[in-house]
């Protein structure tokens, strides 16, 4: 362990203690509880002394040890109606979470059998050999795979394909830095497109149906899709203009083939269905977190996915995930959220303002923390401003949408995602190469978020 | 969690040649420690002064005709010590003449991982050493991406997309 990791331990330690011993007169001892908890989970999540998911399930253990109906300290918490404990476990297995075990394991049926790599190599065979076109290619299929799989996972895979691309491009060809850029950003866009791109998504969607309203995948693609497409055709456009190929073809090796085992067939069957009837949600009702249970179910039935590939299934992003939804519902149920809200004199700005603001607030902090972190630290704030009657104006979809959308948008560093940090690793790019563009995505980013808030998602809902 | 210093090191008792291996090797210094060892004793000694918790020998480089302790050998200690520093080491023996027992032993007891034939081509020499280098990320799964810039960037891709090491958070 570190100097570095030890101070921000003791910082997160401070964190909890502070709001026990400060005159907080307006908080109950449940609520400074949380408060503390929230403080010191802000703090090892921005610092990462641990891993950002072990601070996500410290965070559930001492909700349940301090906050639950459970809890040792139960009876000297006064007025607080402390609920189950089961209320905060629970979120490691609701809807959502089963939303995404859903997409997990797709992505993990569709590596193994290849079909991710195949469904690139058709949708890329009819861009050609011109680099704008490849480069346009290459964005609409690394976007739209990663609407359905990680966006790591998906910058992997296509930086295989784009790296030999670039070995072959002549010594000091610019047109490099556009390939390598265009992976992680397209990869990070590209998640916004549905409830299971990206793990923010989940964060806001969660915090929408804890609410009682429904956000249907079909209708949530809906209403992103406007965003993603300018904002890819802006990145686009930015890319051949500040880095043009200096050639009038590139060698773009596409073979492979389509699996045909039986298991294979399967796979795609399941793949397809299951896919179908998320885009169709609207025209039948069935929840998307009940047609997920679908691959999850099948899959291991018919062997396309065995015990190896269930064991390295990304259950750290799950457990993420819960701890963050866990922490805002202790936060509705000590009414840390609505002490939070009230700190700040909001009836000072307009609703549109706080909006945007938000907005602001989510890229900013998402550029330098993950942005399933990010999500989570704003979305309870947001969501109760909105409940509280401050936001009238705007919708609570929209601010959900909001910050959700923002926290994928920060994209300008390194360490703003792990899409990032892969395109930097090959060399290809510098970060000052990352920075440029990524300021300028984040930039667009923000225009067109806000005129997806006024202009479409305000007016539906 | 520090990602490990991975160690590339070159035995060889022939000062020019030495000076060939390192300077032949020496784009990988930005990213890997490049060590160089005029005989096994020095090499020995000096592994057993590596931090167990923050170093990993990636690749030994190990001339087989030496004065003193021969390379075959060195190796076959090394292959019998239990440190993690050692761990999963690509092993590769330098030589012309090594004969049929020393072969044996060689793949038996040494671990040897690849032969390389002196004199080499310089471009050859830097090939195989990023492909050993991969391997060995690969097979000790460790944390890539700090190292990926001097290794096989396709094949590190690859095994990013199968395996998963690390996601969106």
């Amino acid at each position: 362990m570190t100097k570095k990791h030890l101070i921000a331990i003791l910082l997160g330690t401070v964190g909890f203690l502070l709001p026990l011993v400060l005159p907080l007169e307006t908080l109950s001892l449940a609520g400074k509880i949380n408060l503390g908890i929230f403080l010191m989970a802000a703090i090892f999540w921005i610092l990462e002394p641990i891993p950002i998911y072990a601070t996500s399930v410290l965070v559930m253990l001492m909700q349940i040890f301090l906050l639950s109906a459970e809890s040792p300290i139960a009876g000297a918490l006064g007025d607080f109606q402390a609920p189950a404990y089961t209320l905060y476990l629970n979120t490691l297995a609701n809807s959502i979470i089963i939303l995404f075990l859903g997409g997990f394991v797709l992505a993990a049926g569709a590596v193994k059998y290849q079909l991710d790599r195949n469904l690139s190599r058709i949708i890329l065979k009819p861009f050609g050999t011109k680099p704008g076109s490849i480069l346009m290619g290459l964005m609409l299929v690394t976007a739209l795979l990663s609407g359905f799989m990680s966006n790591t996972a998906t910058t992997a895979m296509m930086m295989a394909v784009i790296l030999p691309i670039a070995a072959a491009a002549p010594e000091g060809d610019r047109f490099r830095i556009a390939l390598a850029l265009s992976i992680p950003f397209a990869a990070n866009i590209g998640g916004i497109l549905t409830p299971i791109g990206t793990p923010p998504n989940a964060i806001a969607i969660n915090a929408l149906v804890s609410r009682g309203i429904d956000m249907p995948f079909s209708s949530w693609m809906g209403y992103t899709a406007p965003l993603v497409i300018s904002g890819l055709a802006a990145l686009w456009f930015i890319l051949i203009r500040m880095y043009p190929s200096s050639q009038a073809r590139l060698p773009l090796q596409l073979e492979g083939k389509f699996q045909t085992s039986p298991k294979a067939i399967a796979l795609y069957v399941i793949f397809a269905l299951t896919v179908l009837l998320w885009v169709t949600e609207k025209l039948h009702e069935i929840p998307s977190g009940l047609v997920a249970f679908i691959p999850v179910a099948l899959f291991p039935v018919f062997g396309i996915i065995e015990r190896k590939e269930i064991r390295s299934l990304p259950w750290e992003v799950l457990w993420l995930m819960a701890g963050g939804m866990a922490l805002g519902v202790a936060m509705n149920q000590t009414g840390l959220a609505v002490w939070l809200v009230e700190l700040v004199p909001w009836a000072a700005m307009s609703p549109m303002m706080i909006l945007a603001a938000f907005g602001v607030v989510a890229i900013l902090l998402a550029t330098f923390i993950a942005n399933t972190v990010a999500a989570t630290l704003l979305i309870p704030i947001m969501m109760t401003l909105v409940g509280s009657g401050i936001g009238d104006g705007f919708a609570i979809q929209t601010a959900a949408l909001m910050v959700a959308v923002g926290a994928s948008l920060g994209m300008s560093l390194p360490i703003s995602t792990p899409p990032n940090a892969i395109a930097i690793s090959t060399g290809l790019l510098n970060s000052s190469h990352m920075l440029r563009v990524g300021v300028v995505i984040g930039l667009v980013g923000y225009v067109l978020l806000l005129a997806s808030a006024f202009l479409i998602w305000n007016l539906i809902f | 969690m520090n990602d490990p210093k991975l160690y590339i090191l070159c035995v060889e008792d022939e000062m020019d040649v030495l000076d060939a291996i390192l300077r032949d090797l020496s784009p990988f210094e930005s990213t890997f420690q490049l060590e160089g060892f005029s005989s096994a004793q020095e090499a020995g000694a000096w592994i057993d002064g590596l931090d167990p918790d923050a170093d990993r020998i990636a690749l030994i480089y190990c001339d087989h005709v030496m004065p003193g302790q021969r390379g075959v050998d060195f190796m076959s200690e090394l292959q019998r010590r239990e440190s993690v520093v050692l761990k999963g080491t690509c092993k590769v023996l330098f030589t012309g003449q090594a004969g049929h027992q020393e072969t044996i032993t060689a793949i038996n007891e040494a671990g040897i991982c690849h032969y390389q034939a002196k004199p080499w081509e310089p471009d050859e020499l830097v090939e195989l050493t990023r492909k050993l280098l991969t391997d060995f990320v690969i097979a000790e799964a460790i944390p890539p991406l700090p190292y990926m810039s001097q290794l096989d960037q396709k094949r590190i891709a690859e095994h990013l997309h199968e395996n998963n090491p690390f996601q969106d958070a």
